[in-house]
C-alpha cells in the first residue's frame, strides 16, 4: 500500500480499465468517484458541473454507454472501457459531431460541449438516423447555459445526415 | 466526499455480498446504480458493497409471469420489447422517465425499491401489477408483497438483507383489459411531484370487474388507493364515476409539503392524475366516458 509515510493512512486500491483504448492500472482510493479519478489522471474534458447527475457536464460512455461519471464510484470501472472526450478523434482528424459543432457554431463556452457530444454519439451508434425530437429527448441530460440548444441538435442531425449507413458491406464514409 | 471509506468490494456471490454486509454493520452500504448512494453522500459510510457483479440482471419470463433481477437498468427495462408489451407498457413508461439517459444507464430497478422514496417513479406501476420482491438473507429467502416491502420514507422491511429479484405475476387478461402510468414532474427528467398507475377491467356493458389504482409521492410510501378502487368495482364506468374515484384516492393521499410541491397541490394534483389514469384506461378499454 502506498501512502503510508505520515500519521494519516489512506486507504488505496489498484483500479484496472481501458480509458480512450489504452490499458491502465491507477491507484484510487475506495471512495474516489469516477469523475475526481479522471481528471485527475488528466482527462480534463470530462467536466465538473453539479455533481449531481443533473447537468451531463461530466458524462463519459462506459462500454459504449453513456453515464454520468459524477454519480459513480472509480472502483466499479473495474475492468470497463472509457471513452472521454479526449480519445474521440483519430489522431488529427475529428470525429463528424466534433466537426458538426465547429460548422454549426454549437460550441460557446464549451463546458458542456463534450458530454452533449459523447452523449450524441452513443446516440449515433444505437440509432444513426435519429428524428429531431429522439435528439432532443436524448440530449435533455446534457445542460447549456450559454449558447442553447438549437445549434448542437442541429449539428448533431448534420452528423447523423452523414454518418456512414448502418454497416451493411464495411462501405467506407463518404468523404465530405 | 467519500474520503473516510476504508474499502469498496465487488463480491461476485450473494452469499459473499451478505458476509461483507454484516462484517461492515451499519457503516457498509449496498451500491447498484449508485445515483442515490452518492447524490445523499453519507458521512457514516465506510465500507461500500457493489451488487451489480451477481449475476442480477435480468428480465425473464416464467409462464405468465416475470422476473427482473434487482440490478437491471432502467435503460434495459426500457428497451425491453418484452415488458413493454406487459400491462400496456406502465412499467417501461415509469422507467423511461426516470431521470436522463446517462441517468437511466447507471439507476437500478432494485435500487429504485430499496431506496424507498415514496416518489420512486416504478412503485406505482409495480403496487398495480401486484408486484412481489425476493429478499435473500443470510440464512433464509423470503417473498413479500411490494405493498409490505415500504416501511416509511428510506426505510423498507429490507433489514440487512438484498433484494434480489421483482416478480410481476401473470397480469389479469383478457378482452377490454387496460392499464395507465401517469406522471407529473417538474421537468421530464426530474423525480415525480406526483405520480399515479391505474389497471382495469371492464365487461361487455362497461361495468368495471375489477380496478387497482396505486399513487406515488403523495403519502409516507407509495400506496395502493383500496377505497377509491373499491368504489370503481362493479359498477359502470362513466365519467361521473371516474370523478368520484379520483375525489376517493385524492382523500386516501396524506402528502406533505417540500420543495417541489405543497401539501395541497400534490392533493390536488393526486385527484387531477388518477383521473387521468383512469380515463386513459377506459379509453383504451374501449368504454366511452
Ligand atoms: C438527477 C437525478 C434524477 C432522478 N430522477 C428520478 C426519477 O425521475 N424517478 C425516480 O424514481 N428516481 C429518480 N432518481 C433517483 C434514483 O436515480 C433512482 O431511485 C434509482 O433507481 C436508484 O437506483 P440505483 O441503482 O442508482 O441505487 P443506489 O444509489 O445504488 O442505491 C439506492 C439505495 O438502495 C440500496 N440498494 C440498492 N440496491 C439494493 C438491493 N438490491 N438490495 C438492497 N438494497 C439496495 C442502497 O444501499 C441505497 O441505500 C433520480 C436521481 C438523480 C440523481
Amino acid at each position: 500500500m502506498r501512502g503510508t509515510s505520515g500519521v494519516l493512512i489512506m486507504k488505496t486500491m489498484q483500479l484496472r480499465l481501458t480509458v480512450n483504448g489504452e490499458t491502465r492500472q491507477w491507484t484510487i482510493a475506495p471512495g474516489d468517484l469516477l469523475l475526481d479519478v479522471l481528471r485527475r489522471e488528466g482527462c480534463y474534458g470530462v467536466k465538473r458541473g453539479c455533481e449531481k447527475g443533473e447537468c451531463g457536464a461530466c458524462t463519459v460512455l462506459l462500454d459504449g454507454k453513456p453515464i454520468n461519471s459524477c454519480l459513480m464510484f472509480a472502483a466499479q470501472a473495474e475492468g470497463c472501457d472509457i471513452l472521454t472526450i479526449e480519445g474521440l478523434a483519430v489522431g488529427d482528424v475529428l470525429d463528424p459531431l466534433q466537426e458538426a459543432f465547429l460548422d454549426h457554431g454549437a460550441v460557446q463556452c464549451g463546458y458542456c460541449t463534450p458530454g452533449m457530444i459523447l452523449n450524441a454519439k452513443a446516440l449515433l451508434a444505437r440509432n444513426p438516423h435519429p428524428s429531431e425530437a429522439e435528439v432532443r429527448e436524448t440530449m435533455a441530460g446534457n445542460y447549456c447555459r450559454c449558447t442553447g440548444y438549437l445549434k448542437p441538435v442541429e449539428a448533431v442531425l448534420a452528423a447523423a445526415g452523414r454518418a456512414p449507413a448502418p454497416a451493411r458491406s464495411g462501405r467506407k464514409a463518404v468523404k465530405r | 466526499m467519500f474520503d473516510l471509506v476504508e474499502a469498496f468490494h465487488r463480491p461476485s456471490s450473494i452469499r459473499e455480498a451478505l458476509r461483507l454486509l454484516h462484517a461492515g454493520g451499519r457503516r457498509a452500504r449496498i451500491v447498484a446504480g449508485g445515483t442515490d448512494v452518492v447524490v445523499r453522500a453519507d458521512p457514516e459510510i465506510r465500507s461500500l458493497v457493489d451488487i451489480t457483479r451477481l449475476g442480477l440482471t435480468y428480465i425473464k419470463r416464467s409462464g405468465g409471469a416475470w422476473a427482473i433481477g434487482a440490478t437491471t437498468t432502467m435503460a434495459q427495462i426500457e428497451h425491453s420489447a418484452a415488458l413493454r408489451a406487459l400491462a400496456g407498457g406502465i412499467l417501461v413508461e415509469a422507467a423511461k422517465g426516470c431521470g436522463s439517459v446517462q441517468l437511466r444507464n447507471m439507476a437500478t430497478l432494485g435500487g429504485n425499491l430499496a431506496n424507498a422514496s415514496p416518489a420512486a417513479d416504478t412503485a406505482a406501476p409495480l403496487l398495480v401489477l401486484d408486484a412481489q420482491v425476493v429478499v435473500a438473507g443470510e440464512r433464509s429467502r423470503r417473498t413479500l408483497a411490494l405493498a409490505d416491502f415500504f416501511l416509511k420514507p428510506g426505510e423498507t422491511a429490507l433489514g440487512k438483507a438484498l433484494l434480489v429479484e421483482i416478480l410481476i405475476p401473470a397480469p389479469p387478461r383478457g378482452a377490454r383489459t387496460a392499464w395507465s402510468f401517469q406522471k407529473l414532474g417538474r421537468t421530464e427528467s426530474d423525480i415525480s411531484v406526483v405520480n399515479a398507475a391505474a389497471g382495469l377491467q371492464v365487461d361487455g356493458k362497461g361495468v368495471c370487474k375489477w380496478c387497482r389504482i396505486a399513487l406515488g409521492a403523495v403519502a409516507p410510501v407509495p400506496l395502493r388507493a383500496r377505497a377509491a378502487e373499491a368504489l370503481v368495482t362493479g359498477r359502470k364506468l362513466d365519467g361521473s364515476l371516474v370523478e368520484q374515484a379520483a375525489a376517493e384516492a385524492a382523500r386516501e393521499a396524506s402528502p406533505i409539503t417540500d420543495i417541489r410541491a405543497t401539501a395541497e397541490y400534490r392533493r390536488e394534483m393526486c385527484r387531477v392524475l388518477v383521473k387521468r389514469a383512469l380515463a386513459e384506461c377506459a379509453a383504451r378499454a374501449g368504454c366511452s366516458l
